[in-house]
């Protein structure tokens, strides 16, 4: 990992592994606070552009977490500034089979319920949520690269669960 | 009572679903499983990273970021580079001032005072921080007008000489050295002695051997009269002088080379000049091509 190198990331071989590790994961972040995938794109090219400009100074340790503050920053910056709400856009690829039509049916509508109740959840819940689900991060990581506590991380998911349970019920 | 998060603990696999079933009812535990299990298949949007990767070497960043930082950090560095050195350069830099054989200048210097130079003769002084030390090098023979001020230093490979503003004439030529004083009073610094010439004597040191001071009549150096003038000096020098003042060549015979000569020769004519320097050791000259000239004795 590129966490245990002593240097900088100024070198580009360094770069690039750091890149290939985290952008995924960051791009993910992003998208799931702004539900938009080209302003994800965007937001993670500005994100490793600063990352790059400041590569000197970063402690290998904290790489990461500096990765996501520079990407918090600048996604409150973008949407300070466009002050639009965007739509929430998920795409649920499933890849079960072998069901009757009736579940398959049963399945989708829930997936479309589940995914507006995703779209409703507030946004420090949804990160915290998408993250360990979709990236499987262990919650330990995820208020690592959030700079909270893990308890904290805990509370919004289990919230989050509250809240897509309530609202799964409502729709 | 600690906060139990319960949800995010099952959500995690850190309780099971019988320790989740005595926390919620029967229906909502059937909700969360399904959404624990929906979640399980859901997917971010494709992210082509490596698209991306190319995008920021290529586009704005890296590769333009690294040229501009380190080009922006050499072209700072280069220009203050520059700037230190031109700055040091001039304010450093020594002004000189020479003359060729057969040539004599006069300038100022940045205290207005008035330095004649005389034939074959180099001055060099630095013009920072003139004002507070007025300090010279002279190779040759030079006349000094110096204004009133702070001390004025003339040095030279045989010895310094100081002033506060007089008039005087310097001469280093080979182990030739002699400074006359015109007006005023100046200190000659040789081999660590300090001789006091004052106005209307000279001092001249010959081949290392002790100074000797004396009295001049003359109320300035004659080579500004365009004169060379010599007093019980070695011939050799006084062919020397007469060379450098017409940029000639004379071959002589060596025997009279330290014979001493006392008399002058004009700086505008060279046929008076070679006369004034043969005539009284009886010799003549003869041209021998150019600007060559060759001393022989009469027949007798």
């Amino acid at each position: 990992m590129i966490e245990d190198e002593k240097n900088g990331f100024c070198e580009e071989k360094k770069f690039n592994v750091f890149f290939r590790n985290h952008s995924t994961l960051l791009f993910n972040y992003l998208f799931y606070k702004c539900g938009n995938t080209d302003l994800a794109k965007d937001l993670v090219q500005d994100s490793f552009f600063k990352f790059w400009q400041n590569c000197s100074k970063i402690l290998p340790t904290k790489a990461k977490s500096y990765l996501f503050t520079i990407a918090t920053n600048l996604f409150l910056n973008a949407y300070a500034k466009s002050n639009v709400i965007l739509n929430y856009k998920n795409t649920i690829k499933k890849d079960f089979t072998n069901e009757s039509p009736e579940f398959i049916l049963e399945e989708k509508e829930f997936e479309s319920k589940l995914q507006k109740a995703i779209s409703n959840l507030t946004e420090p819940q949804r990160v915290a949520f998408l993250m360990h689900r979709i990236d499987g991060k262990k919650y330990k990581e995820i208020a690592e690269l959030l700079g909270i506590s893990v308890k904290a991380v805990e509370k919004r998911i289990h919230n989050a669960l509250i809240n897509l349970r309530k609202n799964i019920d409502e729709i | 009572m600690k906060e139990n998060y319960f949800l995010a603990k099952w959500l995690a696999n850190e309780i099971t679903d019988l320790e989740l079933k005595k926390q919620v009812s029967e229906k909502e535990f059937i909700a969360y499983k399904k959404i624990k299990s929906t979640t399980k298949n859901l997917k971010a949007p494709e992210f082509n990273s490596e698209g991306l990767l190319s995008a920021i070497k290529n586009n704005k960043p890296k590769q333009n970021i690294r040229n501009f930082r380190f080009n922006y950090f050499y072209k700072i560095a280069a220009a203050i580079v520059i700037i230190f050195s031109a700055f040091y350069f001039i304010s450093t830099k020594n002004t000189v001032f020479t003359t060729k054989y057969a040539e004599k200048t006069s300038f100022e210097l940045p205290d207005k005072s008035k330095v004649d130079l005389n034939a074959g003769s180099k001055i060099v002084y630095n013009k920072k921080g003139w004002d507070s030390n007025r300090n010279l090098n002279l190779k040759g023979e030079a006349f000094f007008s110096v204004k009133k001020g702070s001390k004025f230093t003339v040095n030279t490979k045989l010895g310094s000489v100081s002033v506060l503003g007089t008039k005087f004439n310097v001469i280093v030529r080979n182990n030739y050295f002699q400074v006359t004083c015109y007006r005023g009073l100046v200190s000659v610094n040789y081999k660590n002695n300090i001789v006091k010439v004052p106005a209307g004597t000279s001092f001249k040191v010959n081949n290392n051997q002790s100074g000797k001071t004396f009295a001049i009549k003359d109320a300035l150096p004659s080579w500004i009269e365009n004169f060379s003038t010599f007093t019980s000096m070695p011939y050799h020098y006084v062919i020397e002088e007469l060379q450098r003042q017409y940029k000639i060549k004379i071959v002589y015979n060596s025997q009279f080379e330290n014979t001493l000569f006392t008399g002058n020769f004009t700086h505008t004519n060279l046929k008076t000049a070679l006369k004034s320097v043969t005539i009284p050791l009886n010799l003549t000259y003869k041209t021998i091509g150019g600007a060559k000239f060759s001393f022989v004795e009469n027949k007798k």
